[in-house]
């Protein structure tokens, strides 16, 4: 299942998120956790250690390449692997959960 | 719209149109869903609208369900949280009546996630058998069960 969990911030959007997570994990299922809020905090709803937590990286920049169509049209094409991205900087909390966080990217956003 | 931006939404976008393998995605994200883009939005199972029972959260929740049909997501839900007595069911019983929301959770307010924060835990861990801890599980359980039946 392919879930996006929203919400106004402080109704508990990330308690319910890294729960149901690691609830499925431990159903046996593969679970990926992407934290895409600009206050990132599911690292410690999922229970991944501070020492852990800290070696997550932000996702590198360069994930788009501009492709120039037959007619001119210039489009944004993702180009990078995603596997080898989960591996590179994700990483893997208790039951198993794998987590990415996407970084703050909101406007004034480090980038 | 900034790189870093374009970036994630590329990433995001990517993992939930072209999921790799058999693995379920749960993402985290804001009430302006600017993850997602719209040719994507299909392919999101389901779109949760955490609300608490107060207006100005279920108004949030209210446009995060409208801008999620707008990106196609079909499945859009309530899960109400926080809910202290029958008052606030009602309260977002009401709301999602009102705004075509199927509420799909009723999580109790439970004072242990604060006491496992207090603890430096985690809610699961602390007390997997706490009020919310065991409606998340029936959340859980659901679309589990849901998703196996499609």
């Amino acid at each position: 299942m392919r879930l996006a969990i929203a919400g106004k911030g402080g109704t508990g959007k990330t308690t319910i998120s890294g729960s149901l997570a690691r609830m499925l994990a431990r159903s046996g299922r593969d679970v990926l956790a992407i934290d895409a809020d600009t206050n990132p905090n599911l690292a410690i709803i999922l229970g991944v250690a501070p020492q852990q937590a800290q070696q997550l990286l932000n996702l590198p920049l360069d994930l788009l390449e501009r492709q120039t169509d037959a007619d001119g049209t210039v489009r944004s094409v993702f180009t990078a692997d995603p596997e080898a991205l989960i591996e590179a900087y994700g990483v893997t909390g208790p039951d198993g959960v794998r987590l990415m966080v996407m970084g703050a990217v909101g406007h004034g956003g480090k980038g | 719209m900034c790189r870093a931006h374009a970036a994630v939404r590329g990433f995001v976008s990517e993992m939930v149109a072209r999921p790799a393998r058999e693995r379920d995605l749960i993402i985290d994200m804001e009430a302006g869903l600017e993850h997602l883009s719209r040719g994507t939005g299909k392919d999101v199972t389901r779109l949760l609208a955490a609300i608490e029972p107060y207006y100005r959260s279920m108004e949030t929740a209210r446009r995060v369900a409208v801008l999620a049909r707008e990106l196609g997501i079909h499945n859009v839900s309530a899960v109400a949280n926080k809910l202290r007595d029958d008052g606030d069911r009602e309260a977002v019983r009401e709301f999602c009546r009102a705004h075509d929301l199927e509420l799909i959770a009723e999580i109790p307010y439970d004072a242990g996630l604060l006491e496992a924060e207090r603890a430096g835990s985690t809610p699961l861990d602390y007390n997997p058998a706490s009020p919310a801890m065991v409606e998340v599980q029936r959340l859980a359980d659901r679309l589990v069960g849901e998703g196996s039946s499609h």
